[in-house]
């Protein structure tokens, strides 16, 4: 199944530099759908209204964090299947093992490259 | 010092010397303890090094939040460019790219006077700790505990220093 360039894409980061990093990662990768959120709850509302074909979040964030977000989205019975990726700088493996439990699809350690993203879009969202 | 040299001298007759010179010990320690708290100069920390320690940083904030955003706007104008004369526009966005670069210069003579300000905090309050003989108490602020637990449960602590903890190979492996 090929990506579909096509899907809305919700950066969630509340660090302005690395919403704009991804915006131009995805935007080299041939997405032009994106929106951004500068933490949890600011994304649970983007998400409530409008359909996003994958999640890119950070985990260090407040009010709410990546993981918190992350959980609501999988309890949430109209959100639950939105394929969910964690970006972040730390990465001790306990956390990866958390996040994986708490259904994260893949996860990806700060600094990366648009081959990782594109890599793991792929991994996620099919190709 | 002065106090407890007087005691001594007019104490009663009735006073045990015991008490006097445990009197006399307390004084001086009295007084040893206000040398050692006029050391650390805890004024001039509260007035003037923790308020520039505060500014500096707060400088590095900006000047690299202001090179980062030059750096990618250039890098943006670049990747927007029409094909004529691109050679010629290309190169005057690398000399943005060059002129935003100047903020490292800046930040490391502001991050060094920050240091300095906390290796002169950090040598007083060790002279004053070991003057007193001070301990630290035990347990913690019970708000301060309770950031602490949700910083451990929730929050990660940004990155390692050294690199990362667990490689994308081996995240990728979790994840096989």
């Amino acid at each position: 199944m090929a990506l579909d360039l096509s899907m809305p894409i919700l950066v969630v980061d509340d660090y302005q530099t690395m919403v704009r990093i991804i915006r131009n990662l995805l935007k080299q990768l041939g997405f032009e759908e994106v929106d951004d959120a500068s933490d949890g709850t600011a994304a649970l509302a983007r998400l409530k209204s409008r359909k996003y074909g994958l999640v890119i979040s950070d985990w260090n964030m407040e009010p709410m964090t990546g993981y918190e977000l992350l959980r609501h989205v999988r309890a949430d019975e109209s959100l639950r299947t939105t394929p969910f990726i964690m970006v972040t700088a730390e990465s001790k493996t306990e956390n990866v093992i958390a996040a994986k439990k708490a259904g994260v699809n893949n996860y990806i350690v700060k600094p990366f490259n648009a081959a990782t993203l594109k890599s793991k879009i792929e991994a996620v969202c099919g190709a | 010092m002065l106090f407890a040299r007087k005691a001594r001298e007019t104490a009663p007759e009735r006073t045990p010397p015991a008490v006097i010179n445990e009197l006399v010990e307390i004084a001086e320690y009295i007084s040893h303890l206000r040398q050692e708290i006029a050391a650390l100069r805890a004024n001039e920390i509260t007035r003037d090094r923790i308020p520039m320690a505060h500014e500096e940083l707060g400088n590095v904030l900006a000047a690299t939040a202001g090179a980062t955003n030059q750096i990618m706007a250039s890098a943006e104008a670049m990747l927007a460019l029409p094909d004529d004369d691109y050679r010629e526009n290309v190169e005057a966005k690398i000399y943005e790219i060059f002129e935003a670069c100047a903020f490292q210069d800046i930040t490391g003579q502001r991050i060094s006077k920050v240091v300095e300000a906390l290796r002169q905090l950090e040598l007083r309050l060790a002279r004053f700790a070991n003057a007193v003989k001070a301990r630290d108490e035990s347990g913690i602020d019970p708000t301060e505990s309770e950031r602490r637990a949700r910083a451990e449960r929730l929050l990660l602590n940004g990155p390692q220093i050294g690199g990362p903890a667990t490689s994308q190979d081996d995240i990728d492996a979790l994840f096989a």
